[in-house]
């Protein structure tokens, strides 16, 4: 008897810590419960496995990038090997994370090679005029404008893909427009040869507004050795009529002269600006690319998740109703079925219910909508220990057999089967856990924990609290724990 | 006991019913692969083929005007850029008109996001605080279906050699019987579902045949274990005993999968939308391995 006094006051002293614990340390709820965004993104590489230092590079890259994009409470972790998890909570658009993130943003300044002069200028002219079919074309979309205007604008880029001797596969207007732009590019990109100097020798970066017109222009800060190549290759090309390229993934995005008066050193002081007919939101996500440096690996958003607050709360709501609703079925029914034993089976519930949430908020568990079914389910399974020790117990009591006795080995001869019950759970959690997507581990997280808390509170403090009972003589008496109405 | 299952009269009728479920999961299956759109044994939802999926709720005064699904498609065409998105686009109006429904292939953020705003154009005002979208690549819907395979292989192999070492041969191989019999049927009826209402199945089924696993097996093992405990102890036949060990199980049995059938039907009441499928699957699941657990693999053991 001192013993059972002894786990009484340990469940007791388990109890309070649970409440302690909820109480101090609230629980985590996942996106499809508060609101929010998730972005699964893929490194994507042709050969062989991604390794962990590519991994790392990556993810410190994303890192950075989301930091400087000031996004709140954003939570990034990988997955998984090649994948990284970017969770944004609340309301915040996943559409610029996603341009700023997928960008393999490769910065390249290169210089043109000779006698290609008149090839780049009717190039640039090409540029400028998709550039301007583009600006109509968004117009008629914003003024609805009739279909014999995108005719026209059709027309026109027709004329240019047969200069250009190139055709796009893409069927819809807009689509064209933006990948005959990224040719021309390319094309442009092609006349320049590399140098020494890439993003990696920038510290930082900024942007502007141009003080001429409303565009922006984005400015370069060079490393100090960084600067003297800037001024080394400026140097080379002063005074010719060779140009420098700025090149961000392959397309050109700008490029300049530099004039007779650098001829000498080069241009100095370890700056530069990229003016390339930028808005504030373009200038910004460059500004946070190149901040965060290139990513080496290129990536994908392969998954986007989004689920308004507002959803998010009633998907709450609807998980503790359905919680709670079963909690009360299953109760009536154990107190109906097994009368003080019922009664027994769901103060242990009650308590599986505090350790299972004190678990979580201890590890932590991110709670989600498939972690709170599989803690719903788990209430069935807990049920069950209890049901297969009842039933041993009734029928120890039907044979005859004094009360503490049926009690003890109730206990003792449903041991075997529960805790197989509980390991064939364990394996598919397991399993599920090890190979499954993160919507999947919530559940096996979930479900896994509480088999494993059950355990705990069938054998043990189910126990308890009926060696508690059975101390007073009132409750002692058979009829308590058999029905009348059977046998 | 009170309850008594005549189990050795009925071996026959529970053999065969079972024969007649598994025919039809069967036929259903095969019927799937050969004679729909998608050729799949089940009919594979966004997370494993890939797709976009939007549901948004209209800011409606009292009620939610009445529009055509079709033609809201047709004018989305109209003053859409991009009419890629129109290939194979479906759209529902839910819950009184108040609640959109699309499902698209897979698109961009941006090209998802072009068209709310072109939908908001079309029907007014929506809630976007009510959103939720899913956009799935198809590489990774593709790497999902293998995941969700393997790891359904891998847990059935780690139940089976669990049970092997834990029973002799014969009780092993009837319990992974028994199993197998569970999600076949499972599997079955959710071809059916898909061929008939269009129901697809996303990682939660993965999810749900793996949980019916667990808990079919350790339904089944429960009442071995009772029926080996009684044959220790003799008394009478060995087919009678098997009987016996059943009635001794019933009440357990059934009370555990009413137990465990509470919580899951409150969540197919009251849960959100998004579990619907998965509890059906489980509740399917539980009340299929308690019947396998009572009375199929139990007649299996008696001899002739």
């Amino acid at each position: 008897m001192k013993k059972r006094q002894g786990w009484l006051f340990f469940i007791i002293f388990l109890l309070t810590l649970s409440v302690y614990l909820l109480i101090n340390y609230p629980l985590q709820l996942g996106l499809d419960l508060q609101g929010g965004s998730q972005l699964t993104l893929q490194i994507i590489k042709e050969e062989g496995k991604v390794t962990r230092d590519e991994l790392e590079a990556v993810n410190s890259v994303i890192d950075k990038r989301v930091n400087n994009l000031g996004v709140s409470e954003s939570n990034l972790q990988t997955l998984g090997g090649d994948q990284l998890i970017l969770e944004l909570p609340g309301e915040q658009n996943p559409l610029v994370a996603s341009r700023v993130l997928g960008k393999t943003a490769l910065l390249e300044f290169r210089t043109q090679k000779e006698g290609t002069s008149t090839n780049l200028k009717t190039l640039q002219l090409q540029r400028l005029s998709i550039n301007e079919l583009i600006e109509q074309y968004s117009f008629a979309e914003k003024n609805q404008i009739n279909d014999n205007f995108l005719k026209i604008i059709q027309d026109n880029l027709n004329d240019i893909e047969e200069e250009l001797n190139y055709s796009s596969t893409i069927n819809d207007l807009y689509g064209k427009l933006i990948e005959i732009k990224k040719y021309v590019n390319k094309e442009i990109t092609n006349l320049f040869i590399k140098t020494d100097l890439s993003g990696k020798d920038l510290i930082n970066a900024g942007r502007r507004q141009e003080q001429t017109n409303s565009n922006w222009e984005v400015l370069l800060t060079f490393s100090n050795s960084g600067g003297e190549k800037f001024a080394e290759i400026t140097k080379s090309i002063a005074g010719t009529n060779q140009l420098l390229a700025i090149i961000l993934d392959g397309e050109s995005i700008s490029e300049a002269s530099v004039g007779n008066q650098f001829a000498n050193t080069g241009i100095t002081g370890g700056s530069a600006t990229i003016s390339g007919n930028f808005s504030a939101e373009n200038a910004r996500e460059l500004e946070v690319q190149l901040k965060g440096g290139s990513l080496p690996l290129p990536i994908e958003i392969v998954e986007t998740n989004t689920i308004g607050a507002l959803l998010g709360s009633k998907n709450i709501f609807k998980s503790l109703y359905a919680a709670i609703s079963g909690l009360i079925f299953v109760g009536i029914f154990m107190i109906f079925n097994y009368r003080i034993l019922g009664f027994v089976s769901v103060l242990s519930l009650v308590l599986y219910g505090f350790f299972n949430l004190a678990l979580y908020s201890l590890i932590p568990v991110t709670l989600t909508l498939p972690g709170i079914s599989g803690l719903i389910l788990s209430i069935g399974m807990a049920v069950d220990a209890n049901i297969l020790i009842f039933e041993r117990i009734r029928e120890e009591l039907y044979d005859g057999n004094t009360l503490t006795r049926s009690i003890d080995s109730g206990f003792q001869r449903a041991n075997s089967s529960i805790v197989d019950g509980h390991i064939t759970t364990l394996l598919s959690c397991f399993v599920l856990f090890l190979l499954g997507t993160n919507f999947v581990k919530g559940f096996a997280a979930t479900l896994g924990i509480g088999v494993l808390i059950s355990l705990f509170t069938s054998l043990n403090c189910s126990k308890t609290i009926l060696r508690f009972f059975t101390t007073y003589q009132s409750l002692r008496q058979k009829n308590l724990y058999l029905p009348r109405n059977n046998f | 006991m009170k309850y008594n299952l005549e189990l050795i009269k009925n071996k026959k009728k529970i053999i065969g019913f079972s024969s007649v479920l598994i025919l039809l999961s069967l036929l259903g299956i095969l019927y799937s692969t050969f004679n729909t759109s998608y050729k799949k044994p089940i009919n594979l939802g966004m997370d494993f083929v890939g797709g976009n999926e939007l549901r948004i709720e209209r800011v409606c005064d009292d009620e939610c005007s009445n529009f055509s699904p079709d033609l809201v498609l047709e004018n989305l065409k109209e003053i859409s850029k991009n009419k890629k998105v129109f290939n194979n686009i479906k759209l529902q109006f839910q819950n009184n008109n108040k609640l959109i429904s699309i499902r698209t292939p897979y698109l961009s953020i941006e090209e998802s996001n072009n068209l709310i705003s072109n939908l908001e154009i079309i029907v007014g005002p929506l809630n976007y605080e009510s959103k939720e979208s899913r956009l799935i690549g198809p590489k990774l819907g593709k790497r999902l279906l293998t995941n969700s395979v393997t790891s359904l292989m891998v847990s059935l192999f780690a139940i089976s050699l669990y049970i092997t070492i834990r029973f002799d041969k014969k009780y092993a191989l009837l319990a992974l019987l028994a199993l197998f019999h569970d999600l076949l049927i499972v599997f079955g009826i959710f071809s059916w579902l898909g061929i008939i209402l269009s129901v697809e199945v996303n990682s939660l089924f993965a999810v749900s045949l793996l949980t019916i696993a667990g808990y079919s097996v350790n339904d089944t093992v429960v009442i071995f274990d009772r029926i080996r405990e009684n044959l220790k102890s003799n008394k009478e036949g060995y087919n009678e005993t098997i009987q016996l060990s059943v009635n001794e199980s019933f009440r357990r049995t059934t009370f555990t999968s009413i137990t465990t059938l509470m919580p899951l039907l409150s969540i197919i009441f009251f849960g959100s939308y998004s579990l619907f499928w998965f509890s059906l699957a489980l509740s399917l699941g539980i009340i299929i391995g308690s019947y396998s657990s009572i009375l199929l693999a139990p007649s299996l053991l008696l001899k002739d």
